[in-house]
């Protein structure tokens, strides 16, 4: 956990120290994506993008360290946005991973048994 | 009432009290059916831990792509996870040229989806939150009367689910529900924000026909909106159509004309197109209006690049460019 907070503080001080680099550094001349304008629109943080794009190999690392074909890794990310890569990067062993829909534990499907009797658990929205 | 009847009542009463989450007729929408059932929907049988790779290669099929789970693996499962991410989901479907679209986190925009004939891939939590048992399926109906929605799952081709506990075991899950379009489907309870995430995505994963048909669907349904027509021009230019491109950023100006963007874009155009002049004028508009913004570099640079164009003569001559 304390790697881990020190490892996303080092990704943040990079990302800033690139972000005032780019200050100095002359931009290309061009199209604006459009992904970029809309961040500019909303005035997103501009750190994500530069997080996402630093972390691409980060996270190639860590999926091939995951057992994914390294042959496949770069087509997979290709097909994600910065922010998307930026949250691989930072969540790649917490987020949910579909994988079975195994049989329910008796003591599990109590509490689950209990939780559907006394919860409230309404997902329409109420007019 | 007899006297013995009135604790028995009590209790009934307690019980109606603490009945706990609703049953599904008490929440569907008034405007939906009693049930649906999408019967024509394929079904894809998991593999150990690929209920992911399944769920998408059902959607997939139902939105007119047949793909087999065994081609999706290799794009979406991750074997020291035994599972696949909900990111991957959504990159494998842009992969295959589909708008993937997270629907709203509310029942009424699944009931909504399945109106349209659409199956919604969603993310289960069988488990509880200090123990998940994460789990892909897929919706394709329900029955209002007999209180259950009806999944394709697992090796289940047809399971029926008691909706409180279909509705708990989303619910814990997030409430993450995707919707796999074919481009030019656009939900109906879509935010053009929202469905702009997704065309862009499906930008950035060089998928440009897919995209551009996108587009024009969000153009044909927003047309107020400039981002979709910066959006269209990018595909354009992208496809190597500069005139086309400097219509559609003219469209996005005339709607915004403080689109710093789109602004910077047409004046690029304009450069290649041999309309030096102009490029020029827009590039110093662009410029003013990116001053202090994150676009600032890129706009001067524009300006910079476009002031030493040569002027030829230019291949869109006669319109009427916005001050």
């Amino acid at each position: 956990m304390r790697i881990e907070r020190f490892r996303r503080a080092c990704v943040a001080l990079v990302s800033a120290s690139l972000v005032s680099l780019g200050m100095q550094a002359p931009a290309a001349a061009g199209i604006v994506g459009t992904a970029e304008a809309v961040a500019a629109a909303q005035a997103a943080d501009p750190l994500v993008t530069v997080r996402g794009a630093l972390a691409r190999d980060d996270v190639r690392e860590r999926m091939a360290a995951l057992g994914v074909d390294a042959a496949q890794v770069d087509a997979r990310l290709a097909a994600l946005t910065d922010a998307e890569t930026a949250l691989l990067a930072e969540r790649l062993d917490q987020l949910p991973a579909g994988g079975d829909a195994l049989a329910v534990l008796g003591i599990v499907f109590l509490v689950l048994l209990v939780l559907e009797l006394t919860g409230t658990i309404d997902i329409f929205k109420k007019t | 009432m007899r006297p013995a009847a009135l604790p028995a009542a009590a209790l009934a009463a307690l019980l109606a009290g603490c009945a706990g989450s609703p049953r599904l007729a008490e929440g569907l929408p008034a405007a939906a059916p009693r049930s649906i059932e999408l019967a024509a929907v394929p079904f894809h049988p998991q593999e150990e831990f690929q209920c992911g790779p399944a769920a998408l290669a059902t959607v997939l099929g139902a939105s007119g792509l047949a793909v087999e789970p065994g081609a999706l693996a290799p794009q979406t499962f991750i074997p020291g996870r035994q599972g696949t991410l909900q990111v991957e989901l959504i990159g494998a479907t842009r992969r295959h040229g589909r708008v993937a679209y997270v629907l709203p986190q509310h029942g009424d925009a699944l009931v909504a989806e399945l109106m349209e004939g659409r199956p919604v891939l969603l993310l289960q939590n069988l488990g509880v939150a200090s123990w998940p048992r994460w789990h892909y399926a897929v919706l394709v109906g329900y029955d209002a009367e007999r209180n259950v929605a009806i999944l394709r799952s697992g090796r289940e081709q047809r399971l029926e689910m008691r909706w409180q506990r279909f509705a708990g075991s989303w619910h814990r899950a997030g409430r993450w529900a995707l919707a796999v379009l074919p481009p030019g489907a656009i939900p109906a309870h879509a935010t053009p924000e929202r469905y702009l995430e997704s065309v862009i995505g499906l930008e950035a994963a060089g998928q440009r026909r897919a995209a551009a048909s996108a587009y024009d669907a969000a153009i044909a349904r927003w047309p107020e909106e400039p981002l979709f027509w910066l959006g269209r021009g990018n595909v354009a230019y992208a496809d190597g159509d500069p005139e086309a491109a400097a219509d559609r950023y003219l469209r996005a100006i005339l709607l915004e004309p403080r689109d710093a963007a789109a602004r910077n874009n047409l004046a690029q155009v304009l450069g290649e197109l041999g309309c030096a002049d102009e490029a020029r004028r827009q590039a110093a508009r662009a410029a003013e209006l990116a001053a202090g913004t994150r676009l600032e570099d890129k706009a001067s640079a524009t300006l910079a690049a476009v002031a030493a164009m040569p002027d030829f003569e230019c291949r869109l001559p006669g319109r009427n460019w916005p001050d």
